[in-house]
């Protein structure tokens, strides 16, 4: 059983001051064995900090990366599960689930995780899962109105993936949750 | 000596008994010879009464030209010993010449006697009072016996005591002021005082309170004079500082002190200084010595 | 000698130890005979070996103790007057005897002990000659343990006066009479030690008499004891007596330990009521006393006192406490002029400590506190003692923490006037303080003259002082205060939009002051500030547009919050940034801004935030990586424009159209242009389908991905990637989804084709690239998979071959 913590476009400081306590007060160090952002942390604080949860940290770029090495898309194997990285902002038009399928078979992953519409989505598909863990302060989005706070762990045990949703809705944390199992015939 | 006193022995005892020597207080004296005698304790003025039993010796009479008793004050200076001046004799003739076959008791009476001067034992004097009885005989030399007795004379409470209060010092260095509450104590007086430190740039190690008697001797270019120290009281440890002061209780009791005995006679005088001594820590001392006056309370039953 | 060996010293106790035990011992056999007069004698000797000089007094409290145990025994002989058949009346007179000081007055304490216990003579009679007599010994050392054995052995008697009934007022007061003189004497022998011997051997005295000071404060803690030391005698005869004695010895060790002694012994309450008694003193101690930890341990022991105990306010009130402690301070900073600035403002932070413990209510209180500061402060220029200025770093904090945040610390006048005192670098350190105060509480500050008074605060990190040399200051640590602004500037906010619009342009007054190194980090934060003012208005209002706009000066004053209005403010803020310069920032905001326009139906507005746009990607971007970005973001804003008219709408995608077929390398070209197909087809019921114009994208694209093969064949020998024809592929198959006219199943068909032959082609000469492989594989499995699925879809996809 790994534990995959999922999040992005934090973007710290310009929309928002901090990730909320009640999301920190969760995040603790020692639980999470991989971090994929999405991006937009946007600076190096939050890179720190994220690193002190977990140091297998994985980010790629978002639009208002302050750190510009970031890569556009990233793709990791964990488990019997391919993951696939990418902001979104570069994925046209914004959010659109095909297009999304589009670049998760590109990338050939089992889960593709994207940003930047700042909206929480997970989709099953023939294709596998594509996800979006939505904005981890609820930060402003001119896709999105009424944001608020989400991130997602993963629970990757075998074939299946345990996909938690963590929202915060006027000051209370709801999780949800969707499960997703893999066919051993999507191999590669 | 038993040969010497077979050869010389006298032919009688002569023994001296006081009247009221059952119940008189006996106090102790020292002898010449060093030993100490329980001996009736008088006051001036006081009647001295008792009486003489010649006792011959079995089968022996006393020949004698008279008998005799004085009682004698006398002053004996050391360097001169044996050389005893009477400032006070006085005779009582008990019988007329004669011979005494057997026991014969004399009764005597010195009345109202006038004892002006204790009896003292000092180191270079001493004045002793004695009862003399002289059984004279012309050839083979008088029988002559003695007994001693004390003399003490009290004195009341004085009228005037004042006490002893003074400032001393050296210049920039120790100023002190001294204080003793009388400056006439009993011999089982306490002196209660207190010293004053006004002045202190010396480092003081101690302080102590002396009393020393001293007996003087003699008289002009003769004048012999004797100190002791009889009392080293430690009064204070260590260094005060400016304004302090320190107490004095010194309980007299403990000393074998005697009276203050001015000019007695012209021949001698004993005195008694409360001396204070400071000593610093280079071990020199400072001192300063007032006299006082020692006298024999009264005691109230 | 230099000093004296650790050896001697040992052997100088031990020695004195053996004469104590030698003695002892016939004092023993004495004792068991019932002979007094050798008891005392062998007694005396015994405590002859406390006469000493030559141990220190460490290793005296040894010999001492020794002592003090034969003492007890002896004590307990005396007591018994059947065995040595002497009253204890002429004991005392007897043992007085004795010619040594030292030896005579312990016995005559011990004797005093038992002449008091057995009650034949009132105790204070005893005690008071007792206390008298033990003058003669004044070496310090010896001196202190003497009284000490005399604080011992009456200790029982003077703690019993009261509770054996015999305690009248007087009694009482002869027994506090007596401590305290004992006290006295012990403190001035205490003093005097330091006064004797050479400097060089000052250290260690100095430790020693501190080993000391524990002798002369066990009186006082008697004192505090004895139970009829009620209030009024404490105020009355103990404190002013002590107090007499605390000022008299004019030291500063016994100064300092005294008062913290008097603080920690003595009932809370009792303080409270002699505060002035106590305060008054202050200003006598000698200049190096540590007053301030004395007042600060004094209000310490006060608050706690407070704290735990609430009814006891109203009689801090009526006592008037803080007024005595704070003119106290005063009068102590006024008397010590060569206090160090650092002194002054420690004093002040105990008695702001103080205050917000005991009275948190009292804001004026505490303004009167930094007002005493400023006082002192503005007698010279800023402070540089570092020291100093950490302290008023505390001073300044402490509202801060107490009352959760800034809001409160914001209403105190002479809070900004501490800070100006400041120098520059303590300044921002002061600033970074009350912003992680504000954070970390998470307060909210919620009106415009709040957040003005603010930046008035945190000035040193909003823009350049004068003196201020920016090259001094780490580029980090800028950073991180910059990042620190842009989070605050979150915690600004109100949900009324016009006090709201009111906060933002007090925020853009400051931070436009801020330079173009600030702008970066301040104005983003500000501008989404501001969209979600608007974002609040549209929910607030979903007619924005027609609400009828004020004429108003060029200032925020008396604005009426409008989106138009905030679209100039956000426009103004935006071009600030063309100083910096930041282009590629300022391009994103455009866009945000644009989408935002487009969300308010304000097309003349969104077009001039597209132009801006497009303005800083020709001028300013050229970057090629940082174009293909632009781009992208370019087309995925105007994609999701719908407020544009037919004319705006083409001028734009034509615009972004040739941007992306300029791009400088051929996939992103070819990327960019099929993404600009999504810009004529906009999947939603209302949206544009210009299927035809799709196409040609399209096939543009198709054009660019056979130019980079080319181009990959020429420079390289072999084939270049077939991922862009797969990806092409990819969004035929999109539009073919979609129902786009245009694309057929035979372009599909073909496009299959044209990849597996260049997959063939490629493959002998060189190992085939897995990625392209995957990614057509699985594009070919996409459709396996829809030609499955049946319905419409699967008919639509029925012929192609794969």
């Amino acid at each position: 059983m790994v534990l995959v913590l999922a999040l992005g476009d934090l973007h710290i400081p310009h929309r928002a001051p901090d990730l909320p306590e009640k999301f920190k007060s969760m995040l603790v160090p020692g639980k999470i064995q991989h971090i994929i952002c999405t991006g937009n942390l946007c600076i190096k604080e939050v890179h720190d900090y994220l690193k002190t949860i977990c140091p297998d940290l994985h980010i790629t770029r978002g639009e208002y990366d302050e750190e510009t090495r970031y890569p556009e898309t990233k793709t990791l194997t964990i488990g019997q599960f391919k993951l696939g990285l990418c902001h979104g902002h570069q994925v046209i038009p914004w959010g659109d689930l095909d297009s999304l399928a589009m670049m998760q078979r590109q990338l050939d992953v089992d889960i593709l995780v994207t940003g930047h519409t700042h909206q929480f989505t997970a989709y099953k598909h023939e294709g596998g899962v594509v996800i979006n863990p939505g904005s981890a302060t609820g930060a402003y989005s001119s896709i999105t109105y009424d944001v608020n706070p989400s991130f997602v762990l993963m629970d990757i045990d075998g074939l299946r993936v345990v996909v938690y949703v963590y929202e915060l809705i006027d000051g209370e944390v709801k999780v949800d949750k969707i499960d997703f199992k893999k066919t051993t015939t999507t191999a590669h | 000596m038993n040969y010497l006193l077979g050869a010389f022995k006298p032919s009688c005892n002569v023994s001296i008994a006081f009247s009221d020597g059952k119940t008189r207080k006996q106090v102790p004296l020292k002898k010449e010879n060093g030993q100490t005698v329980l001996v009736p304790l008088f006051q001036s003025q006081e009647n001295i009464t008792g009486k003489i039993t010649i006792d011959p010796l079995q089968g022996k009479k006393v020949d004698h030209n008279g008998v005799k008793i004085e009682l004698l004050g006398q002053i004996e200076m050391y360097f001169d010993r044996g050389n005893f001046y009477d400032f006070t004799s006085l005779v009582r003739e008990l019988d007329v010449p004669g011979e005494i076959y057997e026991r014969k008791t004399y009764p005597f009476e010195f009345s109202t006697v006038e004892m002006p001067y204790e009896t003292y034992n000092g180191v270079n004097v001493r004045l002793r009072y004695v009862l003399k009885v002289t059984i004279s005989r012309g050839y083979a030399g008088s029988i002559v016996e003695y007994q001693d007795f004390v003399v003490r004379n009290y004195s009341p409470l004085p009228s005037i005591n004042n006490g002893i209060k003074m400032e001393v010092g050296i210049e920039d260095c120790l100023h002190i002021e001294f204080e003793y509450n009388k400056s006439k104590y009993h011999l089982k007086d306490v002196i209660i005082g207190k010293i004053y430190f006004l002045l202190v740039r010396i480092k003081i190690k101690n302080m102590d309170l002396e009393i020393r008697r001293r007996e003087s001797t003699g008289s002009g270019a003769n004048t012999h004079v004797e100190t002791e120290t009889l009392a080293k009281y430690e009064l204070m440890d260590g260094a005060p500082v400016r304004g302090e002061s320190i107490p004095v209780r010194l309980f007299l009791s403990p000393y074998e002190l005697t009276p203050t005995h001015r000019n007695i006679n012209n021949k001698f005088s004993v005195k008694y200084y409360l001396n204070l001594v400071l000593v610093d820590e280079e071990d020199r001392r400072y001192f300063k010595q007032q006299e006082i006056t020692i006298y024999r309370l009264q005691e109230t039953t | 000698m230099l000093s004296v060996g650790i050896e001697d010293e040992e052997k100088w106790l031990a020695e004195g130890i053996a004469g104590i035990q030698h003695n002892a011992f016939y004092m023993h056999q004495a004792m068991d005979a019932n002979s007094l007069r050798e008891g005392l004698k062998y007694s005396a000797q015994m405590l002859s070996e406390l006469r000493t000089s030559k141990l220190s007094p460490h290793r005296y409290y040894e010999l001492y103790m020794r002592a003090f145990d034969e003492l007890r025994m002896l004590e307990i002989f005396f007591k018994d007057e059947s065995r040595h058949g002497v009253t204890v009346v002429d004991l005392y007179e007897l043992v007085q005897h004795a010619g040594n000081i030292l030896p005579r007055l312990y016995l005559l304490c011990t004797v005093g002990s038992v002449y008091m216990k057995s009650k034949e003579v009132p105790a204070k009679e005893v005690l008071k000659d007792l206390v008298e007599m033990c003058r003669g010994v004044q070496h310090p050392i010896r001196g202190l343990f003497l009284r000490h054995y005399l604080a011992q052995v009456s200790r029982d008697i003077l703690l019993d006066i009261n509770s054996e009934g015999e305690g009248d007022a007087d009694t009482v007061m002869e027994a506090v009479e007596f401590v305290l003189q004992n006290f006295t004497e012990m403190n001035k022998l205490w003093v005097r030690i330091q006064l004797q011997g050479p400097a060089r051997l000052r250290e260690k005295q100095e430790k020693e008499r501190s080993e000391l000071r524990d002798l002369v404060g066990k009186n006082l803690h008697v004192l505090s004891q004895i139970e009829g030391v009620n209030l009024e005698m404490y105020k009355q005869t103990v404190l002013p007596r002590v107090l007499e004695q605390v000022v008299n010895c004019k030291d500063e060790l016994a100064q300092y330990y005294l008062m913290e002694c008097i603080i920690q012994v003595f009932p809370d309450e009792y303080h409270l009521q002699t505060l002035e008694t106590l305060l008054g003193v202050c200003p006598q101690l000698q200049a190096t006393v540590d007053i301030r930890m004395v007042l600060s341990q004094l209000m310490d022991r006060l608050s706690n006192y407070a704290v735990s105990n609430a009814d006891v306010i109203p009689e801090f009130l009526h006592v008037e406490a803080f007024a005595k402690l704070s003119n106290a301070i005063g009068k102590v900073i006024e008397a010590q002029v060569d206090m160090p600035i650092v002194g002054a403002i420690t004093l002040y932070v105990s008695l702001l400590t103080f205050t917000l413990r005991v009275h948190p209510d009292r804001l004026d209180y505490v303004d009167q506190i930094l007002g005493a500061c400023v006082k002192k402060l503005s007698s010279q220029p800023k402070i540089e003692d570092a020291r100093a200025t950490k302290q008023i770093v505390m001073l300044l904090s402490a509202p801060l923490e107490k009352y959760n945040g800034i809001v409160t610390a914001l209403t105190l006048s002479n809070y900004p006037r501490v800070m100006d005192h400041l120098d520059n670098a303590t300044n921002k350190v002061m600033a970074m303080v009350i912003i992680q105060s504000i954070m970390k509480n998470n307060s909210c500050i919620s009106t415009a003259d709040k957040v003005d008074v603010l930046f008035e605060l945190i000035k040193g990190l909003i823009k350049d002082l004068e003196e201020a040399s920016v090259d001094e200051l780490d580029e980090e640590d800028f950073k991180e205060e910059q990042n620190s602004v842009a989070r605050l500037l979150h915690m600004l906010h109100n949900d009324d939009p016009g006090e709201m619009l009111k906060i933002i342009c007090t925020v853009k007054k400051h931070i436009l002051c801020g330079g173009p190194n600030r702008l970066p980090f301040t104005v983003p934060p500000l501008i989404f500030s501001a969209l979600n003012l608007i974002r609040q208005l549209q929910n607030q209002d979903g007619d924005v547009v027609g609400e009828e706009q004020h004429e108003v000066g060029d200032e925020a004053e008396e604005m009426h919050a409008t989106p138009k209005k905030i679209f100039q403010i956000l426009n103004q803020l935006i071009e600030a940034l063309s100083s910096v310069p930041a282009p590629e920032l300022a391009l994103r905001l455009y866009l945000e801004c644009a989408e935002a326009a487009n969300d308010c139906d304000l097309e003349p507005v969104a077009y001039e935030f597209f132009t801006q746009a497009f303005i800083i990607y020709e001028e300013d971007i050229a970057d090629s990586k940082a174009q293909v970005t632009a781009i992208h973001l370019i087309i995925g804003t105007l994609q999701r424009m719908n407020v544009f008219g037919v004319e705006n709408r083409d001028t734009l995608t034509h615009k972004a159209t040739g941007y992306s077929a300029k791009l400088l390398k051929k996939p992103d070209q070819c990327r960019a242009v099929y993404a600009c197909s999504h810009l004529f087809w906009v999947d939603d019921p209302e949206g544009i389908k210009d299927g035809e114009r799709v196409l040609l994208c399209l096939k543009r694209a198709l054009r660019i991905a056979n130019a980079a093969q080319q181009m990959a064949n020429v420079t390289r020998g072999s084939s270049g990637p077939v991922t862009l024809f797969v990806e092409i592929l990819n969004k035929y198959l999109y539009y073919f989804e979609k129902g786009n006219q245009q694309i057929t199943n035979a372009a599909i068909q073909g496009l299959i084709e044209l990849i597996t032959t260049e997959l063939q082609t490629d493959s002998p000469s060189a190992n085939p690239a897995p990625a392209p492989d995957a990614f057509f594989t699985s594009t070919l499995r996409y459709i396996q998979f829809q030609k499955q699925k049946g319905g419409v879809m699967g008919e639509r996809y029925d012929s192609i071959n794969v």
